[in-house]
């Protein structure tokens, strides 16, 4: 026998078989590195950029400290120029048919295929995750992305007819992430022909890689610019002109900061904000396979954050044996280990989740961990909280980090739906149950956009992946991440509608006072009167009353002066009507605004008097009211057809895109149409299940508190309720109202503005109309297929199955 | 066999109680396989301890006293020495955990064994062996034949239209499959079986062994149930006592990783005796 290559401690290991380290080799990754001399600067236009006179951060390896490279830190001017090479691309890029963006897309899709270790092991060494989950899950998936979006792009003309691409994305990621979150936001804004201009945070070489994977494809080399710098950044990137929107993916607090200070300014926002996730173990779960979920979702590689775990009480101590024994078996260790469950995320990440553990153990938390892992920093152990207070602070507000699971018990499954929607966060969760009616009682209920029933973290392209409530509404995949970067065809791009002087803290606040202006004079009776609130008139709260002048400048009528406290009650009441109207079919949903058009239809001669004293002529006023007439009728037909099932690859069952009313709905109605813009704003939020708090049109709410006697008799009280009064007063009340879910604003600029700035309290989707002007009577903006889009959101439900 | 299921009350309700979530433990037997690798020195000493738990089987219509002979000499000497040798691990006595044979060959597996100067146990599979569709008179005259004949350990085929009946009987091992189905030893399968020894021994305190049978060919496979017993019960039932491999393949690709493994080549297939 010539070389043995035997060591001394194979009788050791024969013994105690022990796990040994599997090294993966990176030597491809630094060779990589090489090719830039170990300095690495920006991506744009399929260039590499490195200006000179540029402060540098090292890119360590996280584990060991190593120096793997100098990265240059982006300028305010290398973010303007990347913005123009994104806008210059964007001119082709965009007007190109869809099967030429679909080729490039597969094209990228198979350089990725032929480069994928170095893609692996680069992806490993920067970030610390474990190799094998980026070598079986993110690369896999980042190929799939690109397939699934590539036959979007291909079949787009016919598909999104009547949606256009918005322009220059600006994306940008969290200090912690991994490039699979930049493939799902690039993938589909690509597809529809957006660009893309992605600011990373300093040392992260997988982006500039993709970057110049895609730039060295040839024809499109401006359609994804990859910068890194810091967070100074954000701003400057959010605020470029030409920037139609922005995506931002990392921290709650960040992307509330965000949104506030992109009110007005001409890009969009979409968040994706905080990283938890849920899990709901029930008495009749598969416990030891919903352990698993608990280590997919926490304690491995593929999750990038904590996870809150309820446990029924009656399996409570079952559950806890199992997951500390299952926990016992984890392995940490170098990403770069193909035999490890959890790498380490650098030092950031490890002193985040040791203030979280410790402000847990000072409030009498239990604490547990274990597992194989090593001692030293940056390394963390699978940790197990339990006991921790219900009103602790760590379990209200700061969300769960990586590695830490918090578990607490419930009893019921309606108190495991109280408690788990009893949080600001909607991202993700799972139930583990083995009875279908609890299982699917529990996925409908939960307030998140994704349930998985028996099984945590499946993803897949086709599947929309996003959040409500604080967690953000944006959306990746599927169609709805389509609709993320598009916008119906023919609308303006966006523009800033910024006023730099507009005080935020007195917007609204005063109602100026008004005095009686005489007796209503005219022919028509007396219109109606008082705030129609829980299906009733009211007297307003400040007990005065506001003149409406006709067109002709005499009086009209007087409406009652809505003000805070009569906001508060009509939110109270629409409350109270939305899970008895969200419980309803569609069918008998659209019964209802079917019954609303017919009454509209009886009421014709008086709505069309009234608007003929706002200066409409008659022939006009009665076609205002048949048109509104046919809007209710229209959106109850439509919403019969809402959601669908998607067949996921790779996984036996369904997923269903379920589309969920999102709550109650604020409507501020534009001054002009004061019928039409009314019903076709409230059509669509009643029809998908929402109840509505409307301030009407400024200039005559006297006809929608016409309808309002109709929904008095017709409707539920408090599913439709209507404050008239100041406008911006209102609007200050609504905006800032943190349990109103969602806002739509057809109003001034300044307004908008407003209610932009006021929606970061609780995240709340705004529609704001910045001022510009609608034509309500045309198809396309008073009916078109964006409103569905906005008056509702997706939940995504994986229902695999086996038996 | 030195542990013996003492037995329980049967108590059916645990067995209602029971949940198994199919798409679930399919995922997990994926990520199993996945998740755990072993290579170089742990590899060799992983493939070394695997030796020790195979049941070394020939189960042939055709089994004459000449190839249990030679599995039995191989049973003894299952990886070369000089390679063992190379690797330090000469004197740790390595055989293989049994040699399993139809009952009417375990004479010539005794007298074989007893020549090679050894005291491997043989274990007899028996009762109507692979359907296990004979009376019971005649199933129990087998064992009874089998262990006078000297074998010590009985795989038996319990009567499967009993447990589809409900009527369950019990054991001191449990056994995947006989190795003559179509589909035999499997992850997901072993992954349920585990977890139900494990919960076993949590209410009884009763280990009860574990043997996977049938189609575990290639040494990778092995290790792979290695790690899978590892990671679902844990170290102390990866000992023959408690874990047994099924085999008649698996030994010869072992021992050309061991030489691959020892040499740095691969071994051409004169280079290793047969069995």
């Amino acid at each position: 026998m010539a070389a043995t290559r035997a060591g001394p401690r194979a009788r050791e290991i024969f013994t105690s078989l022990e796990y040994g380290p599997v090294p993966e080799s990176h030597a491809c990754a630094l060779a990589w590195l090489d090719t830039q001399d170990r300095c690495l600067g920006h991506y744009v236009n399929g260039k590499w950029l490195k200006p000179e006179h540029r402060n540098s951060v090292p890119c360590q390896d996280p584990i060991t400290g190593e120096n793997l490279a100098s990265c240059l830190q982006a300028q305010a001017e290398d973010v303007a120029a990347a913005v123009e090479a994104a806008r210059m691309a964007f001119r082709s890029w965009s007007v190109h048919p869809g099967v030429v963006r679909a080729q490039h897309l597969t094209r990228l899709a198979k350089v990725i295929q032929k480069h994928q270790r170095l893609l692996w092991t680069l992806e490993s060494l920067v970030t610390g995750r474990a190799v094998r989950e980026v070598r079986d899950g993110d690369v896999q998936l980042a190929q799939q992305l690109l397939h699934y979006h590539a036959i979007q792009a291909s079949t787009q003309e016919e598909a999104l007819a009547g949606w256009e691409p918005m322009g220059v994305i600006g994306l940008i990621l969290p200090p912690t992430f991994s490039f699979l979150e930049m493939m799902w936001r690039i993938c589909p804004a690509l597809a529809v022909g957006c660009t893309v201009v992605a600011l990373v945070p300093p040392a992260s070489p997988t982006p500039l890689l993709l970057a110049q994977l895609s730039g060295e494809l040839g024809p499109f080399p401006g359609i994804l610019n990859v910068i890194s710098g810091s967070a100074s950044l954000v701003p400057v990137l959010a605020s470029q002109p030409g920037i139609q929107k922005v995506a931002f993916c990392g921290a709650l607090e960040e992307g509330r900061a965000l949104r506030r200070s992109l009110a007005g300014e001409c890009a969009e926002l979409g968040l994706a904000l905080g990283t938890e996730s849920l899990l709901l173990l029930t008495d009749t779960a598969d416990i030891d396979s919903a352990v698993e979920g608990v280590v997919d979702a926490a304690w491995s590689d593929r999750g990038p954050g904590g996870l809150r775990l309820l446990i029924q009480e009656s399996v409570w101590d079952e559950a806890m044996r199992r997951l500390q024994e299952r926990m016992g078996r984890l392995r940490s260790g170098r990403g770069l280990d193909g035999a490890v469950d959890m790498g380490a995320r650098g030092a950031a990440a490890c002193d985040l989740v040791q203030r979280f553990v410790r402000e847990a153990q000072s409030q009498g938390a239990q604490v547990l961990q274990a597992g194989d892992v090593p001692s030293e920093r940056p390394f963390y152990p699978p940790t197990l909280v339990s006991n921790l207070p219900p009103a602790s602070p760590s379990k209200g507000s700061s969300s769960v980090p990586w590695p830490v699971v918090v578990a607490s018990p419930f009893r019921t499954a309606k108190e495991a739906l109280l408690v788990a929607n009893g949080t600001p966060r909607g991202g993700s969760a799972s139930v583990w149950s083995e009875r279908l009616g609890q299982a699917l009682e529990l996925g409908y209920g939960l307030q998140v956009g994704t349930v998985w029933i028996n099984a945590h973290g499946l993803r897949d392209p086709s599947v929309p992946t996003g959040g409500c409530k604080e967690s953000g509404c944006s959306w990746h995949g599927g169609p709805d991440g389509l609709y993320e970067y598009l916008r119906p065809s023919g609308t303006p791009a966006r523009l800033s509608c910024l006023s730099k002087n507009l005080n935020y803290d007195t917007f609204g606040l005063a109602v100026p006072s008004t005095l009686p202006a005489g007796p209503e004079i005219g022919p028509s009776p007396a219109p109606p009167y008082g705030l129609f609130i829980g299906g009733r008139f009211q007297a307003p709260g400040a007990r005065s009353s506001k003149p409406i002048r006709d067109s002709s400048g005499n009086l009209h009528g007087y409406v009652a002066e809505g003000g805070a406290k009569d906001i508060r009650g009509a939110v109270e009441a629409a409350h109270q009507a939305f899970p008895g109207w969200a419980g309803q079919s569609p069918g008998a949903r659209a019964a209802l605004l079917w019954a609303l058009a017919a009454a509209l239809e009886r009421r014709k001669s008086t709505l069309a008097s009234r608007l003929e004293r706002q200066g409409v002529e008659l022939k006009a006023a009665e076609a205002e009211v048949e048109l509104s007439a046919r809007r209710l009728r229209a959106w109850g037909a439509r919403v019969q057809a809402q959601g669908h099932t998607l067949q996921v690859a790779g996984l036996r069952g369904p997923v269903l895109r379920l589309r969920e009313p999102l709550g109650v709905l604020a409507v501020v109605c534009p001054d002009e149409w004061p019928l039409l813009a009314f019903v076709s704003l409230l059509a669509p939020a009643l029809a998908y299940g929402n109840t509505v708090v409307t301030v009407p049109s400024a200039a005559c709410p006297l006809l929608a508190l016409e309808v309002c006697q109709d929904m008095a008799t017709l409707f539920p009280a408090g599913l439709a309720n209507v404050v008239t009064g100041d406008r911006d007063h209102l609007t200050r009340c609504l905006a800032l109202h943190q349990d109103v879910q969602a806002m739509w604003y057809f109003g001034s600029a300044q307004g908008s503005q407003f209610v932009e700035w006021a929606s970061a309290g609780n995240l709340k989707p705004v529609w704001a109309s910045r001022g510009c002007p609608r034509a309500w009577d045309q198809e396309a903006e008073g009916a078109g297929p964006e409103l569905g889009l906005r008056a509702a959101r997706t939940k995504a439900l994986w229902l695999p199955m086996g038996d | 066999m030195s542990a013996h299921n003492r037995g329980t009350e049967l108590d059916l309700s645990w067995i209602s109680k029971i949940q198994v979530n199919h798409p679930a433990v399919l995922r997990r037997a994926e990520q199993i396989q996945a998740r755990r690798t072993v290579k170089k020195e742990w590899q060799a000493a992983w493939l070394l301890k695997a030796v020790t738990f195979i049941d070394l089987t020939t189960l042939s219509g055709d089994d004459t006293s000449s190839n249990i002979q030679r599995l039995c000499y191989k049973a003894k000497y299952p990886i070369r020495e000089d390679l063992l040798k190379a690797l330090n691990m000469h004197d740790k006595g390595i055989t293989t955990a049994a040699v399993c044979v139809y009952p009417a060959r375990v004479c010539d597996a005794v007298k074989a064994l007893k020549a090679a100067g050894c005291n491997i146990p043989v274990a007899s599979v028996a009762t109507g062996f692979p359907a296990g569709q004979t009376h019971l008179k005649t199933r129990l005259e087998e064992i009874r034949l089998a262990v006078e004949d000297g074998a010590t350990e009985i795989d038996v085929v319990i009567n499967r239209s009993l447990v589809l009946t409900g009527q369950w009987e019990g054991s001191d091992f449990i056994k995947t499959s006989t190795g003559k189905e179509t589909v035999n030893a499997t992850f997901p399968v072993a992954i349920v079986m585990l977890r139900a020894i494990r919960d076993f021994f949590w209410k009884t305190g009763n280990k009860i062994g574990f043997k996977p049978a049938g189609g575990i060919r290639s040494a990778k496979d092995s290790l792979a149930w290695l790690s899978l017993v590892k990671e679902e019960l844990g170290d102390e039932w990866l000992k023959p006592e408690l874990f047994r491999i099924g085999a008649s393949t698996l030994l010869s690709d072992i021992e050309r990783q061991i030489y691959h493994h020892v040499t740095g080549r691969y071994a051409a297939y004169h280079d290793l005796p047969m069995s």
